[in-house]
């Protein structure tokens, strides 16, 4: 009997391609960002590794992994969220920071006992976040404005909003520097085993979770999918669109101001940002490389952590600025957004699979 | 505070708010009849700005720096088309991803060449000069208000006529608006359809590099770190407010010049400065809203009609 090559069906290969787009675009951004530091540095192999394996040389780094993670999980399920339902609400932004405000108008308050102060601070956070990305859901459904204009001037106003709350009502004239007054220690987040993670990160956590059941166990994950995917026909098998879209956007700015209360209750013990974080940002990207799949989420985001951190280190161990990092993020994610990118080899695959089994039928 | 707004020095304000948005907003204006949805057009004037204040501080040359910023921000427009078009990337993903390359890129040249990351103040660059109108200039009261400005703003308003021009007077405009309408029935008609999309991508980059270079050559001596700060992004609203229309763009640029003009003159009179920040933008959630709200009006009066 002829001996064949081991089959294989079109969906194995097209995932094999996935990996093999992914590899190949940060192998492309690694030798862009090798012929950066070559230019720039003057010890560019010793950059270079650090860039690759610096996180993993100490375990501080690998806390700080983790640690900047937990704030792009939050707006990773934001942002994955309302994409599901088909909506560009990029708010995620604003939400995070005027929900970090927020929570800071709460934390300061004293003479709240502990584990309510920090359940009110965290709530007042959710519900401005949902304000601010619901906003934009509000204004589709009701008056069918352009949700990715209006979500990304609501970024602005929340930031401006915000940034006045902080800088007047709420600043800390002792404090020397722009930052507002310090948190009642009843409202700061515990640290989980005497490490620099906050106990942000079991939030965190609980929130994929959460979002992962809703999407792929729900009624409501299913409407807002049969929403995302063709309005029209979810209208027509009875599905009520305007408010799903409402509601998903509401829940994805909670979220993403949960987020923001989060991060500046387990990190910090005032408010301190005088800008966009970008947690937004990276966040958007995270939803639209895991494919806004909750399940890789988490995936996404320890590895965009990773390289944050690389940044960090290379930037306090050599002359590189970490803006090369993120030149390198750019890199690696337009080369895997594109979809026909290394697609002819993926083709010739297929159909070379597709020959030899029609091969073998023919040899039955 | 009245005497302050019937001010010339009000009116040139306004202009100099303007035309950086107009510029984007008129890069936005050809995008969208090609159907693309490109949100990088702050990549585009950030290399521009950059690219611009380089050549003419190490040439001493105007031209060369002018034809060099028009080049740096014509490749991010050339790398967004190609893979948006060629490569089937997601439109907003390479945008976001230009847009993230364009900050941290700039930054990081202006730190190689100069050390410094926040400016390049210490190299010498040129910027475009004023234009005194002759005769104009000595009508009174409306002379001094329209003569004098930066010649790009003057540049800026016949981007507009050219705008117009091309989309609906000329040949290609009707390619590229059959592109971005109907692709299929373009194709059908014997239209390149990707190549017309790429045409229309590219003349959208040299617009959005002039208002880059507004940015760094005349608005500003040099180039700033993140100097667009958000222009790309207002000139994709203008455009979505107006419909697409080259005229309606214009004004709708013009309120947010005055928004933002009005929002400094705010601060000189102690209002929180935030307050004033938040103006342009709500402007332009409160225009998506009137413009929505009467695109229902219409779809409805047209279902009543059949």
């Amino acid at each position: 009997m002829v001996k064949l090559p081991r089959q294989r069906n079109t969906e194995q290969i097209e995932s094999r391609f996935t990996i093999i787009r992914t590899t190949t675009a940060i192998l492309i951004a690694l030798v862009i960002a090798f012929l950066l530091i070559l230019v720039v540095s003057d010890q560019p192999i010793t950059d270079f590794l650090t860039l690759l394996v610096g996180p993993l040389r100490n375990s501080s780094s690998m806390i700080t992994v983790i640690s900047k993670s937990v704030p792009l999980l939050f707006t990773a399920i934001a942002i994955s969220l309302v994409y599901s339902a088909g909506q560009i609400n990029i708010g995620a932004e604003g939400a995070f920071f005027a929900g970090g405000v927020a929570a800071t108008a709460v934390a300061v308050i004293p003479g709240i006992p502990p584990v309510i102060h920090v359940i009110l601070s965290i709530l007042a956070g959710g519900i401005v976040g949902s304000i601010v990305m619901g906003i934009p859901g509000l204004l589709y459904t009701k008056f069918d404005s352009v949700t990715i204009v209006t979500s990304l001037m609501m970024n602005y106003v929340a930031l401006h909003l915000g940034l006045y709350f902080i800088l007047n009502p709420l600043r800390d004239p002792s404090a020397g520097f722009e930052g507002s007054y310090a948190f009642q220690p009843s409202a700061i987040l515990s640290k989980l085993f005497n490490s620099r993670i906050s106990t942000g990160l079991i939030i965190a956590i609980v929130v994929v979770f959460f979002a992962a059941f809703l999407i792929n166990k729900t009624t409501f994950g299913y409407k807002m999918q049969a929403v995302g995917s063709n309005p029209r026909f979810a209208n027509y098998s009875g599905i009520n669109v305007e408010k799903t879209i409402l509601s998903v956007s509401l829940l994805a700015g909670m979220i993403g101001g949960i987020g923001g209360s989060v991060e500046v209750l387990g990190n910090y013990n005032r408010f301190m940002y005088s800008g966009f974080t970008n947690h937004g940002w990276d966040g958007m990207m995270i939803a639209v490389l895991c494919r806004n799949n909750p399940k890789l989420i988490p995936l996404g985001t320890l590895f965009l952590a990773y390289i944050q951190t690389s940044a960090d280190t290379l930037n306090l161990t050599s002359n590189i600025p970490p803006e090369l990092i993120e030149m390198v993020q750019a890199i690696i994610i337009i080369f895997i957004a594109a979809k026909e990118f290394l697609k002819s080899w993926e083709h010739k695959a297929i159909v070379k699979n597709s020959q030899s089994r029609l091969v073998e039928e023919g040899v039955k | 505070m009245l005497e302050h707004i019937f001010s010339v020095a009000f009116i040139f304000s306004i202009v100099r708010m303007s035309t950086p948005i107009l510029f984007a907003s008129m890069a936005a204006v050809v995008g969208a009849k090609a159907d693309i949805l490109c949100i990088g057009y702050e990549a585009m004037m950030l290399f521009a700005a950059l690219g611009g204040v380089l050549a003419s501080a190490y040439t001493q040359s105007l031209l060369i720096g002018m034809l060099v910023g028009v080049l740096s921000g014509l490749t991010i427009a050339g790398i967004f088309a190609y893979f948006v078009l060629y490569l089937d990337t997601t439109p907003l993903l390479a945008g976001l991803a230009l847009n993230m390359f364009g900050t941290a890129g700039t930054v990081f040249i202006v730190f190689l060449l100069t050390g410094r990351k926040l400016d390049t103040s210490i190299l010498a660059s040129l910027t475009f000069p004023d234009i005194h109108i002759p005769l104009i200039e000595n009508i009174p009261v409306i002379g001094p208000a329209i003569s004098g400005h930066n010649a790009l703003s003057y540049l800026g308003l016949f981007t507009v006529l050219f705008v117009y021009y091309l989309i609906y007077r000329t040949k290609l405009g009707l390619q590229i608006r059959a592109a971005g309408e109907n692709p299929e029935a373009a194709e059908a008609a014997g239209i390149d359809v990707k190549k017309t999309k790429l045409i229309a991508m590219l003349i959208s980059g040299v617009i959005a590099s002039f208002g880059g270079m507004y940015l760094s050559m005349a608005q500003m001596p040099y180039f700033i770190t993140n100097i667009t700060a958000g222009r790309g992004f207002i000139g994709i609203a203008a455009q979505n407010l107006s419909g697409g229309n080259a005229f309606g763009t214009m004004i709708a640029t013009i309120v947010f010049g005055i928004s933002m003009a009005f929002g400094n003159l705010a601060q000189s009179f102690r209002l929180p400065s935030q307050f004033a920040s938040v103006l342009p933008y709500l402007m332009t959630i409160l225009g998506s809203v009137i413009v929505g709200a009467k695109r229902l009006r219409d779809e409805k009066k047209i279902k009543n009609i059949y």
